[in-house]
């Protein structure tokens, strides 16, 4: 068949093999920097390897951390394809975190179907609304976003104190320590955990079933479309099989309990908001692949002259790239407080920010690269304290092997050199744009 | 409050806003002496928080604080190389390269925090701040004598600095080919100019006064290291050095003007019990941005700045 397109298998073997000999390489740094202050890098990384994934509960853990970083992850990533460096995840985070916050523990009459909805939303549009002032200033008054960004990460961070803070307007007077009130139970983004006794409810299971059937059923006609020839086939095939997948989820939900594992472990944090983030990876990508929106970020990315001369609004894409960025960025934060802290602590950095950055890099970019770098990330976060624990190696460590991780896939030439791997012509990593243009 | 306590006030917040402005405006001429060359240096934050680290180790482990400000600010020279190597021979996008040597930075120094700062008691010399020096008769001026010269040693460098890279920058053959290579490399090449060692010596330079900024911290102002003690000035110095239009004036008086916010915070908040500090202490990040946004259309950066320059 002349038409169907060959899987490029050595270009894919090309393309992944840079960034992972950049994290062997990385760790393998790390390893001499742990020998060189007195610990053993093997007691130290099989703590790593335990605490991310051996241990009890480990493993549900570290999705646990994976998921801010896959939001994050994408936040950064689209940014870099409209040519814009977003340093201000973090800040974007922190004010999905606080207006989501304000949303879940206010507002306590409200259903579950409008509230947890509506405290999401409202996280997204604090960060996009956040992440669009830098966006703006950069299309209109050309003030570079890698300074504007980090500026309103310090103004995020000042702010969140203030409200949460010892007299702050959000503080649960109640508390010993600042804190903000619990959220609602109509707002709460379930653990896994908590499904089951949910999921007893014929109505939420309904409501599930139908939704999986509809997207079943738009799915396979799309899959059909260019299959099948007969309308009425197309037609009969997909209603079919949406019926039968509508009437499993029906019935299967009810049965979560029979899983076992996080369903039922009362100690286990797995929250939705990890699949939420996995479903979000193949939104961004299909936003930035297939429609006009993320043709025209990536064409101002790629070339803001040309974008410009075939009549490319660069102030619009500028705004609605740095929206959508902080738009993902501001759902991570509501995502945590959500569906992990359900409440919010007054405030120390997480360190989202610049991680972030390291994980946008090492996937290039791209959405479903994101969610195996952003694991790679949340399993080191997640496996250091072990770490630290047995080797007594501090878990800043994880922090040299990232800005490694960084290094050797910015400079692809330090690797290459390393192991002897061919370049190919025209490989090159994101590039940002200096003050002027 | 009134009027005639905010004059009495006055010398002290000018004397204050001075102090703050040294390590933003040392962050800007690092940015200056890099970018003057055409590379953007985003590291400077990075470079500032190890040698504000590395100056307490050295300090801690000579028992001398003039040796600890030397290792703070070779330490920054050393990142300097590393960015250099990264930028200007292997070709790296620079604004990522800067953000590694970020994240380096505070996985360094919160490392070796924990592995050797982090414990009670740790003999450091008393002071282990360095001391003010009184200018001999020119402290006895009414308000300028205060505010200028019974100051720490670092700002004063950072005064004679000013002049120093003024004068080198626009009137010395080194400062002549420095611009040269920051606005037209190709043009500096073929008249004999190593662009690639030009750009070397800058940023290793940049690198030198970035860390003299980041011993400020440590050595000058706390007295020891403390975790991401930098807070972000080192952006704010290249937000300084953009206001400031890439001279070493302008951007001491952009430092100074971002400096001032934190100035009359000091000052004044003990009169103004009811406004929450956090307002106050987010207001030199806000008017950084405002600031760029009002000047960077009239202000153009070195014409090569940010761009790998291929040997033709």
């Amino acid at each position: 068949m002349p038409e169907k397109q060959s899987w490029d298998w050595g270009g894919w073997l090309e393309g992944i093999a840079v960034p992972i000999l950049a994290v062997i390489t990385a760790l393998l740094v790390g390893a001499v920097v742990i020998w060189s202050v007195g610990g053993n890098p093997l007691v130290a990384y099989k703590g790593m390897l335990d605490g991310a994934f051996l241990k009890k509960r480990a493993f549900t853990e570290t999705l646990v951390a994976t998921t801010p970083y896959i939001f994050l992850g994408l936040a950064v990533a689209f940014g870099f394809k409209c040519g814009l460096f977003n340093i201000g995840a973090e800040g974007q985070f922190y004010m999905g975190e606080l207006a989501a916050v304000w949303v879940a523990y206010n507002f306590q009459a409200w259903p579950a179907y409008i509230h947890l909805p509506a405290a999401m939303l409202a996280g997204i549009i604090a960060g996009a609304f956040w992440s669009a002032i830098a966006g703006y200033l950069r299309g209109a008054f050309g003030a570079h976003e890698v300074i504007t960004t980090i500026m309103l990460n310090y103004v995020a961070i000042y702010l969140a104190d203030f409200l949460v803070g010892m007299k702050g307007p959000m503080r649960d007077p109640r508390a010993s320590v600042p804190q903000t009130r619990p959220i609602a139970n109509s707002a709460i983004l379930p653990r896994l955990n908590e499904l089951p006794a949910i999921m007893q409810h014929p109505a939420v299971r309904i409501g599930w079933a139908v939704v999986f059937a509809i997207s079943v059923y738009f799915l396979l006609k799309w899959w059909f479309a260019k299959r099948v020839t007969s309308t009425a086939r197309k037609q009969a095939y997909s209603l079919i099989v949406a019926l039968l997948v509508g009437v499993a989820i029906f019935i299967g939900l009810a049965h979560l309990t029979a899983i076992g594992g996080p369903f039922t472990d009362p100690a286990d944090r797995l929250h939705l908001g990890f699949f939420l983030a996995l479903l979000t990876a193949v939104f961004v990508w299909w936003l930035l692949n297939k429609t006009t929106i993320g043709f025209e970020v990536r064409t101002v990315g790629a070339n803001p002259d040309a974008a410009e001369y075939a009549g490319i609004s660069i102030i619009r894409n500028f705004v609605v790239a740095m929206g959508i960025s902080g738009a993902l960025s501001g759902l991570a934060g509501a995502v945590e407080v959500l569906g992990l802290q359900r409440m919010l602590k007054s405030f120390f950095a997480a360190g989202y920010g610049f991680d972030s950055i390291a994980v946008a890099l090492l996937a290039k970019n791209d959405p479903f690269g994101i969610i195996a770098s952003g694991f790679l990330f949340g399993a080191m976060r997640n496996g250091a304290d072990l770490m630290e624990l047995r080797s007594g190696v501090s878990k800043y460590i994880i922090g040299i092997v990232q800005a490694l991780v960084l290094l050797f896939v910015a400079a692809p030439v330090i690797i290459r050199w390393l192991y002897r791997i061919k370049g190919r012509r025209g490989e090159k990593i994101v590039v940002t744009r200096g003050w002027g243009k | 409050m009134d009027f005639a306590t905010f004059i009495g006030l006055l010398p002290s917040i000018l004397a204050s806003a001075l102090r703050i402005s040294t390590p933003i405006a040392l962050a800007a001429y690092s940015g200056v002496l890099c970018e003057r060359a055409a590379v953007i240096n985003i590291a400077i934050e990075g470079m500032m928080l190890v040698a504000a680290m590395v100056g307490d180790l050295v300090m801690i482990y000579t028992g001398n604080i003039w040796l600890g400000v030397l290792g703070g600010v070779l330490s920054g020279g050393l990142l300097g190389l590393v960015h250099a190597v990264f930028s200007v021979s292997l070709k790296t996008d620079q604004i990522i390269s800067g953000t590694a040597i970020n994240i380096f930075a505070a996985g360094v120094t919160g490392f070796a925090y924990r592995r050797f700062l982090a414990m009670p008691s740790i003999p450091r010399p008393n002071p282990s701040t360095l001391q003010p020096i009184h200018v001999p008769y020119l402290d006895k001026i009414p308000v300028l004598g205060n505010v200028l010269f019974q100051s720490r040693p670092i700002l004063y460098m950072m005064l004679i600095l000013t002049f120093l890279i003024h004068y080198m920058l626009f009137y010395s053959p080194w400062g002549l080919r420095t611009r040269a290579v920051g606005e037209h490399p190709e043009a500096a090449d073929t008249l004999g100019i190593s662009v690639y060692k030009m750009r070397y010596i800058n940023v290793i330079l940049g690198g030198l006064v970035a860390g003299l900024g980041g011993v400020w911290f440590s050595l000058e102002q706390v007295g020891h290291f403390d975790m991401l003690m930098t807070n972000g000035k080192g952006f704010i110095g290249l937000a300084a050095m953009i206001f400031g239009k890439w001279t070493p004036f302008g951007s001491l008086f952009a430092a100074f003007i971002f400096g001032l916010p934190e100035a009359i915070q000091i000052n004044l908040s003990f009169y103004f019990p009811n406004i929450p500090y956090q307002f106050l202490s987010m207001s030199p990040y806000i008017l950084t941005i405002i600031v760029l946004t009002g000047v960077v259309g009239k202000a153009l950066p070195p014409a090569a700045d940010g761009q790998p320059y291929e040997k033709g």
